[in-house]
């Protein structure tokens, strides 16, 4: 069985892209008290939500690239 | 859950309640029940009269409760009576003729879980004998027979509770509670019913017996779904509206369980207050999708007693980033309106509403009202308050079994009014 290696900057790159969605989503929720007017509690109180929806932004994010990097897949030279 | 783990939640739960305005100062007797710990260093002496399905299911609990004893049991049906005999493990006397039971010298008490048209001359003997009696719901077969307990226990000073155990459970006790506070607004509408899918019938050993057994199905012994189901949650709307109602009307049938029976196999009552406000009551016996639930309904809110709900007409809104997302939601995925909406549904809210009393009992109030019951015969302090919940409920239920007779609207006669 081949070994699975992961890299450093890849790893980096991955951890800078989960941060980015937990930003989106606490802006998101920022966003969401303001516009309806509820109590700013919720910064902690709806926390699972921010993280679920982190988790949810990053799922379609990979399938993005998924997508863009099958497209890509023929265009690729081979090495 | 445990029986002494039921009485330590009621306990410790309706002493906060009673702490409240509403029990402290309408219900003095659970309120003593609930602050004094049941004194068990004297055994109550109990007889059963009626050691039938009813009665076994209250044997059961007492069974399960230190401080009382069954030192009698009675029943004309010798299987029964020999069940009786045996959850007793044998300790108790057997009789066939309740009339030699309280003759009995070294019984405080009995419980009687006879079929209907006994409640009365069974509880009214009792007492005539010094004893004090729980008789089961409903309290008697006629409105006549409901005041000559009324009276009989006005006469001897015993005590006469009769089995609505609901008035000991904590989660209506809560609710109750929470209601007088004004939660739901002044109560404009009560909803409740009884759904059952089965044909109400036990089985025959023989065919002499079948009105003996299922005396439930012949109006000589029974009112049927009325006072067998119906009385429960009649009582329930008596207390919270505090009043009873003075109009009954409605229709009843047999519509689905044609097989001799007399009783009606369904029930659809109008029941109305002296404020305007109603009952609204139906019961039946071939479709149980709905169960059973009494809908306390006022223009703040509604509660559902049996599944232990409160529903807000006014909820507290939806955390922002939910409403945010719901609505990025219906913009993407909603149908685009054309010409904008001119009617919305008005189907049921779907809102979840939270729980009345979080603590899940096990018992349904029955262990607690029979150990309500040992503990008022220990200080010898009747209600006189629970009597008449159960007496108004009686009569509203043989009240409404007439209106569907008469085919008219009933009022409540002058003479049964206390």
């Amino acid at each position: 069985m081949k070994d699975l290696v992961i890299k450093g900057k890849w790893l980096r790159r991955e951890l800078v892209i989960l941060a980015v969605l937990f930003l989106a989503a606490i802006i998101t929720n920022v966003i969401g008290i303001v516009k309806h007017d509820t109590r700013w509690i919720e910064m902690l109180s709806q926390l699972h939500v921010v993280l679920i929806l982190t988790l949810i932004l990053y799922v379609l994010l990979w399938l993005v690239r998924l997508i863009i990097y099958a497209i890509m897949l023929p265009f690729r030279k081979k090495k | 859950m445990t029986y002494k783990q039921s009485r330590r939640i009621f306990l410790q739960k309706t002493a906060l309640l009673t702490g409240g305005l509403f029990l402290g100062s309408h219900f003095p007797d659970i309120k003593a029940l609930a602050n004094v710990p049941a004194d068990v260093s004297s055994n109550v002496k109990l007889g059963v009269i009626g050691t039938g399905s009813r009665g076994q299911y209250l044997m059961t609990h007492i069974n399960l409760i230190p401080g009382i004893e069954i030192v009698a049991v009675c029943d004309n049906y010798q299987p029964n009576l020999d069940i009786g005999v045996e959850m007793t493990a044998g300790k108790a006397e057997a009789y066939t003729d309740y009339r030699q039971l309280i003759e009995k010298k070294n019984i405080d008490g009995v419980i009687i879980a006879t079929p209907l048209h006994l409640h009365a001359v069974m509880s009214i003997d009792s007492l005539k004998a010094g004893l004090h009696v729980f008789c089961e719901k409903a309290m008697a077969k006629t409105p006549g027979e409901c005041l000559a307990m009324y009276n009989a226990q006005m006469e001897t000073g015993k005590i006469l509770l009769i089995g609505h155990q609901r008035m000991f459970n904590p989660r209506y006790l809560k609710a109750f509670e929470m209601i007088n506070r004004g939660q739901l607004g002044d109560i404009t509408q009560i909803r409740a019913y009884w759904h059952r899918n089965n044909d109400w019938r036990r089985t025959v050993p023989e065919p002499g017996l079948e009105r003996t057994i299922n005396w439930r199905l012949y109006w000589d012994y029974s009112e049927g779904l009325m006072t067998e189901l119906g009385s429960h949650q009649i009582q329930v709307a008596n207390f919270i509206k505090k009043d009873f109602p003075r109009k009954v009307m409605g229709t009843g049938s047999i519509n689905y369980w044609h097989d001799g029976r007399e009783v009606f196999d369904n029930v659809n009552m109008v029941y109305e207050y002296p404020d305007g406000s109603s009952l609204i009551y139906d019961s039946m016996i071939s479709n149980a999708h709905y169960g059973y639930e009494e809908q306390i309904m006022g223009p703040k809110g509604t509660m559902e007693l049996e599944v232990g709900r409160m529903y807000s007409e006014n909820p507290p809104p939806a955390p922002g980033i939910l409403q945010l997302l719901n609505n990025i939601e219906h913009k993407i995925f909603d149908p685009l309106p054309l010409g904008g909406k001119s009617w919305i549904p008005e189907t049921a809210v779907k809102e979840k509403g939270e729980y009345i009393y979080e603590v899940d009992l096990e018992d349904d109030g029955t262990a607690l009202e029979m150990e309500g019951f040992a503990q008022m015969i220990r200080e010898n302090r009747h209600s006189d308050i629970l009597l008449r919940e159960a007496y108004y409920a009686a009569i509203a239920a043989l009240l409404g079994n007439e209106a569907i007779r008469k085919g008219e609207m009933i009022t409540f006669p002058e003479e049964y009014i206390l």
